[in-house]
């Protein structure tokens, strides 16, 4: 199934889901009754301008927010009921998270970063610098491990948080904007890297973007507006 | 990676901030290392006096009051006193230097029967008995001044209307710095006599060493019965109460001290918590990545509490390095108030300071540690998105 049609079940379901901000006595309404379904080996790309909702939406489909009315359900479960604590340790198994500023941590190497969300698994310290090494490996910087953030290009960066999200092999990937600090080759790079997760490692994507031709490296291009899910003609097959 | 190393990572991030931060604990945990010790080593004396089975006798009008010196023979030939002296503080200067050291006249023959844990040559103590100038001086007192046996030591009275013109005879070790010399309680009392001193025949105080410990309350009531009705009636007591006597006169130092210390421990919460939150305000991106990726609050909290309590630890052991080594100065620079070093009185009082880093730490990285942990993972990244 690496190129097919995805199959099976869905491994995320959006269901009539809304979501408000509250601030003072105002709520602002952001998502407005959205449905979604991402199934495994998915490559999604959010567009939409900017304020549509598109980083509201990835939060909720990674467990760091919830739905003001309506459910996410992610592997058949629903994100809605875990308790905080509970909720924690789900994104810790099943999402990778990939910032548009990296988000390294400054003060701990490129492996040391990749190694931090292992350090909340039974791992033992050999099977973590195996996992790592290979997350670093795939993304190409296993020559850089030593190095701290501040020593690495921003693209170079990027591919050390991928390393980071895929380390703990994840059901789901978020990547919010990943590509909108970089230039147009370290972008490139990002997006064979990424595609190559999807199509080599059957790594299920959810990607923001504003730019049309990392869309394009999706599998199926969804558009935001003022909060409403508009589904391009090509991937209506694929939704209710 | 242990999480220790990342916080130890997040400790010399800001380096300059952290050493600041190290260095005001450090300095006022020495303080308070120094006033706990200080306090230690009062208690350390009167532990080291109930040691000794030595008895002081004083006129009971205190330190202003004399006894006879024939005082000194009847609480000799007493029942259970193994040897007693006479032992006035002469205060004289020193090269015009006002108290030096201190400087005691007593009875050379018996002296050395009051103190036994002080130890003489058999030569020097001869000729100290022999010599009416001669003084004998702690040793750490000779390598001070640098003097050498046979040296003279002029001392002009400031109590006592006569000068006099000693020289040294011999050392003396003894288990702590005195910081004292001894001569002849007669040369003095000769002195006083010539210059037609209204009170000669005196002596301050008469010490008295008894066999045993538990004798001691028998023989210091039948002293004082026996001077009851004299001219001079005695108040005697153990050498332990005799120090404790000073201490109570530094009054409710103990309670001050304790203020003191509480106070220090506030403020430094303050400037430590102050430094903690400025940290962690940098931070927030980070910390709302590391929950996004599932740390658990617990996990955060204990990170920056971690993070606070290294500094602090830090902190306190230079500043109980600190505090040791003012001891260790104060102990030779003026040990007739610190007759201690820090290594003599070993004990719970230096936890405190430890104790008073972990307070310091708990309270300072508590704030910063809830409010990151209570942090909302959208809006930590939402700030930079
Ligand atoms: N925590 C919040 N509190 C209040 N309003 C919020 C909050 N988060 C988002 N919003 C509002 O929700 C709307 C959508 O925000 P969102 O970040 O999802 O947009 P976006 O599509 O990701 O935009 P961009 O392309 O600029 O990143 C915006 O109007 C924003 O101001
Ligand atoms: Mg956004």
């Amino acid at each position: 199934m690496s190129s097919g049609l995805p199959s099976s079940d869905p491994i995320v379901e959006v269901i009539n889901v809304s979501k408000e901000f509250r601030r003072d006595q105002n709520s602002i309404p952001v998502l407005n009754n959205v449905n979604l379904q991402l199934f495994r080996g998915d490559y999604l790309s959010l567009m939409g301008p900017s304020g549509s909702g598109k980083t509201t939406l990835l939060n909720l489909l990674a467990g760091l927010d919830r739905p003001t009315s309506g459910k996410v359900l992610v592997c058949g479960e629903d994100l809605g009921v875990l308790s905080e604590g509970a909720l924690a340790k789900w994104r810790s198994r099943h999402v990778g998270f990939i910032f548009q500023l990296y988000n390294l941590i400054p003060v701990l190497t490129a492996f040391e970063n990749v190694e931090l969300p292992l350090t909340l698994t039974s791992l033992s310290r050999k099977e973590r610098k195996e996992h790592v090494t290979t997350a670093l490996e795939v993304v190409g910087l296993a020559d850089r491990m030593d190095h701290f953030p501040r020593q690495l290009s921003g693209g170079q960066e990027q591919r050390v948080a991928i390393a980071r999200a895929i380390v703990t092999d994840p059901t789901l990937l978020v990547a919010d904007e990943p590509t909108g600090d970089l230039d147009a080759k370290s972008a490139g790079e990002i997006l064979d890297l990424m595609q190559r997760l999807n199509s080599d490692f059957q790594k299920t994507i959810v990607m923001v973007t504003h730019d049309p031709n990392a869309a394009a490296r999706a599998k199926r291009t969804v558009h935001l507006e003022k909060g409403v899910l508009v589904a391009e003609p090509t991937s209506v097959s694929h939704s209710k | 990676m242990k999480t220790f190393k990342y916080i130890w990572r997040n400790v010399t991030r800001n380096w300059i901030r952290s050493s600041l931060t190290i260095l005001s604990v450090g300095v006022s945990l020495g303080l308070m290392t120094l006033l706990y010790g200080f306090i230690a080593s009062q208690d350390e004396w009167g532990k080291e006096a109930k040691k000794n089975n030595r008895i002081v006798v004083m006129n009971v009008q205190g330190f202003s009051g004399q006894l006879p010196i024939a005082s000194v023979d009847t609480v000799r030939g007493m029942q259970g006193v193994d040897a007693a002296v006479p032992y006035s503080w002469y205060g004289g200067k020193y090269q015009n230097k006002e108290m030096p050291f201190a400087q005691f006249a007593t009875d050379p023959n018996e002296v050395f029967n009051v103190w036994p844990e002080f130890t003489i040559s058999e030569e020097e103590l001869k000729a100290f008995k022999e010599n009416r100038q001669g003084c004998v001086v702690d040793r750490r007192l000779l390598a001070k001044w640098g003097w050498k046996v046979g040296d003279r030591i002029p001392l002009q009275g400031t109590f006592y209307p006569f000068d006099l013109d000693l020289q040294i005879v011999g050392a003396f070790d003894s288990p702590q710095n005195t910081d004292s010399i001894w001569f002849s309680w007669s040369y003095l009392d000769e002195g006083l006599k010539q210059k037609n001193f209204a009170r000669t025949g005196n002596s301050g105080t008469i010490f008295a060493r008894v066999g045993s410990a538990e004798v001691m309350p028998a023989v210091i009531k039948a002293i004082d019965d026996r001077f009851e009705s004299s001219d001079s009636p005695t108040r005697s007591q153990t050498e332990a109460a005799f120090a404790q006597m000073f201490v109570d006169m530094l009054g409710n130092v103990r309670s001050y001290i304790q203020s003191i210390a509480i106070a220090v421990v506030f403020s430094l919460s303050l400037v430590t918590a102050n430094s903690m939150a400025m940290s962690m305000r940098e931070r927030v991106t980070e910390i709302a990545v590391l929950k996004a990726i599932g740390f658990s609050r617990l996990r955060v909290l204990s990170m920056i509490l971690g993070e606070s309590m290294v500094v602090t630890f830090i902190g306190a052991c230079i500043g109980f390095l600190i505090g040791c080594m003012w001891l260790q100065l104060l102990n030779s620079a003026i040990p007739q108030y610190f007759p201690f070093k820090p290594a003599e009185m070993i004990g719970p009082w230096m936890l405190t300071t430890f104790v008073a880093a972990a307070g310091i730490g708990l309270v300072s990285g508590l704030i910063p540690a809830l409010k990151a942990a209570q942090l909302s993972v959208v809006d930590g990244l939402r700030r930079i998105g």
